[in-house]
């Protein structure tokens, strides 16, 4: 009985607006830790003197901790915050859309199209900048493309979207594969492998600021229309005769998730399971209604993900690619779902 | 009249399944759709709610071409009730209702307290106020029906379409669903169903349009319709239409297949 209230009071907490403040004030607190955490080790002092020596003249600070803090773990951990949020966000939206809780963002081809891109712009000897916006470009040009064909499909547009998304990623796919298996061991393929495995430590300022925008973008979007995604899981029909122009909002909804997960690749490259593993915790958490979900998502997303990358920079005495580690973690929470939940 | 339908054709692609069909129906009305499996009820539901453009002829809602109004104004006079589904979220059930609201919610806005006061109100209408906090998916066949004519009365339309409502429902639950059908009309909404069962509309439909092969075969108040020479010519087998006294009194209508021998004897 005593337990039971107990998780009584914990739902009417996790159903209130209290639980975005506590989350907020999480996130907060996981972010002003993880600077401290690192190859370079910053006291919460050093910490607090790097920051404040932006804004005011501070005598005992060494140069380094300063340099550590505003040019790579500021940039790194603010990369991993908008990842996070938007991997997960993009991933609600199009399990909602597609109506199955087990699809993730990259189920149109974004990802594959992004490392092919990316694959190509390596294989010319690109700049990183250049890399960068290869990559972004082609995760837009694969979705792109899934969408176009789809729309020429006799099926329902949600089966259509499924089929071409998985064809184009099988055709993204093998040209990665072509553009390793022609490059040059020695040089360009250790770099496109790099470039692949999902990881932070090419994040800087300029960086961050290129992929800042799109993703903000696709997050405001999809914030102002998130009640609309409700609809959406509805029959087609269904939707219809309430009033709502389905196909329209679909397409807003793609375009936004695309920025969103093309611009995370481009930033962080493969980050898996995120996508796929953030919208069910949120969904335990504050029911299936996306008002909430969306931005429960988002602000767990961030908080998730610098968590797992203070995981990469700390728990060995070399770097992981955060790729792997949301990967070790994310296989076993797939298989309990599978097991366990039933929604 | 609130829904007129003038010499209405079409189908998919090349192929006609609605043939010249009218009918129409008013405020308070039941309008009953039956017809054999194939007949074209479900296109001719399509064509009213919108989805599926005519061939030819028009239909008319509450005076304006359906052709001539947007989504949203159509959705403002006519509401679809699908048969209850399983959805792949569990929704609340008062999440499920005030979706019910979404042609009054602008595109950048979230349900406002309006919009929760409707959704409670048609809770109350159909006496379900008490489920709104329960799951969607945890709920009965039955209440789940309920809970989609709620949305649908939360839509505001003055039309209500019912796609064979009480289809995969256990015995008392069809009599409650169409006790709340008829309560409906009573309270002036204009209802459109389908059936498989001649007796729904022989009890409550007040018209019924018999259609046979995308035709139609008799259209008029129900007493006219349902006849055994009628059924006999949709249906293809003996139906005796028999006409009882329950014990309170009330004249009943019921259908019983007939034959002549049994086969096997």
């Amino acid at each position: 009985m005593n337990k039971n209230s107990k998780l009584l009071k914990f739902d009417r907490f996790f159903k209130s607006k209290y639980i975005f403040v506590f989350m907020t004030l999480a996130l907060f607190a996981i972010v002003i830790i993880s600077f401290g955490i690192g190859y370079y080790p910053l006291s919460p002092s050093e910490v607090f003197k790097a920051f404040l020596s932006r804004f005011i003249e501070i005598d005992d600070i060494k140069k380094q901790a300063v340099t550590i803090f505003w040019n790579i773990r500021l940039p790194r951990i603010l990369s991993a915050c908008f990842i996070g949020a938007s991997l997960s966000v993009a991933g609600s939206t199009y399990q909602g859309m597609f109506r199955n809780p087990l699809v993730s963002p990259d189920i149109l081809g974004v990802s594959s199209g992004a490392s092919l891109g990316a694959a190509l712009a390596i294989l010319l000897g690109s700049s990183n900048f250049t890399i960068q916006m290869s990559a972004f470009l082609g995760g837009i040009a694969a979705v792109l493309f899934s969408y176009i064909i789809s729309r020429n499909s006799p099926h329902s547009q949600i089966i259509s979207l499924v089929l071409t998304g998985s064809m184009v990623m099988a055709l993204c796919n093998a040209g990665v594969t072509l553009i390793k298996y022609i490059s040059d061991p020695n040089d360009v393929l250790q770099q496109i492998t790099f470039w692949l495995m999902g990881s932070l430590t090419k994040t800087n300022n300029e960086a961050f600021l290129w992929s800042f925008i799109p993703m903000l973008l696709g997050l405001i979007i999809i914030f102002l229309l998130r009640w609309k995604i409700n609809l959406l899981t509805l029959d087609d029909e269904e939707a219809q005769t309430m009033g709502i122009n389905i196909r329209f909002y679909r397409a807003i909804f793609i375009i936004a998730s695309t920025m969103l997960s093309a611009a995370a690749v481009c930033l962080g490259g493969l980050i898996g399971w995120v996508g796929l593993m953030i919208p069910h915790m949120a969904r335990a958490i504050c029911g299936v209604n996306y008002e909430r979900l969306i931005p429960l998502s988002a602000l767990l997303g961030a908080a998730y993900l610098v968590l797992m990358d203070d995981i990469a920079r700390s728990i060995l005495s070399l770097e992981l690619p955060i790729g792997v580690v949301t990967s070790i973690v994310g296989a076993p929470f797939f298989i309990y779902l599978i097991i366990k939940r039933k929604d | 009249m609130l829904l007129e339908v003038n010499n209405v054709s079409g189908g998919y692609g090349h192929k006609k399944i609605i043939k010249n069909v009218s009918c129409k129906a008013d405020k308070g009305e039941i309008l009953c759709l039956l017809g054999p499996n194939g007949c074209g009820k479900t296109t001719l539901f399509r064509m009213i709610l919108g989805i599926l453009p005519l061939s030819s002829g028009n239909i008319m809602l509450d005076g304006k071409d359906l052709s001539s109004l947007s989504q949203r104004e159509r959705a403002n006079l006519i509401a679809y009730i699908p048969q209850s589904h399983t959805p792949s979220f569990s929704y609340s059930v008062l999440d499920v209702v005030l979706m019910g609201r979404a042609a009054f919610i602008s595109s950048l806005k979230t349900p406002g307290s309006k919009d929760m006061e409707a959704a409670k109100n048609a809770l109350n209408l159909l006496h379900i106020l008490h489920l709104a906090d329960r799951k969607y998916t945890d709920l009965s066949g039955g209440q789940r029906q309920l809970v989609l004519i709620a949305r649908a009365i939360c839509q505001s339309s003055k039309i209500l379409v019912l796609d064979e409502p009480a289809a995969s429902l256990d015995y008392a639950n069809q009599q409650l669903l169409i006790n709340v059908i008829s309560d409906l009309a009573k309270k002036g909404f204009c209802i459109i169903m389908s059936t498989h069962s001649p007796e729904h509309p022989a009890s409550i439909g007040d018209k019924t349009l018999l259609l046979k092969e995308g035709q139609v075969a008799a259209f008029g108040s129900s007493d006219e319709v349902i006849t055994n020479d009628n059924l006999k010519m949709v249906y293809g087998i003996e139906i005796d239409v028999v006409n009882v006294t329950d014990r309170y009194g009330n004249k009943r209508t019921i259908c019983l297949p007939v034959q002549k021998t049994s086969k096997l004897s």
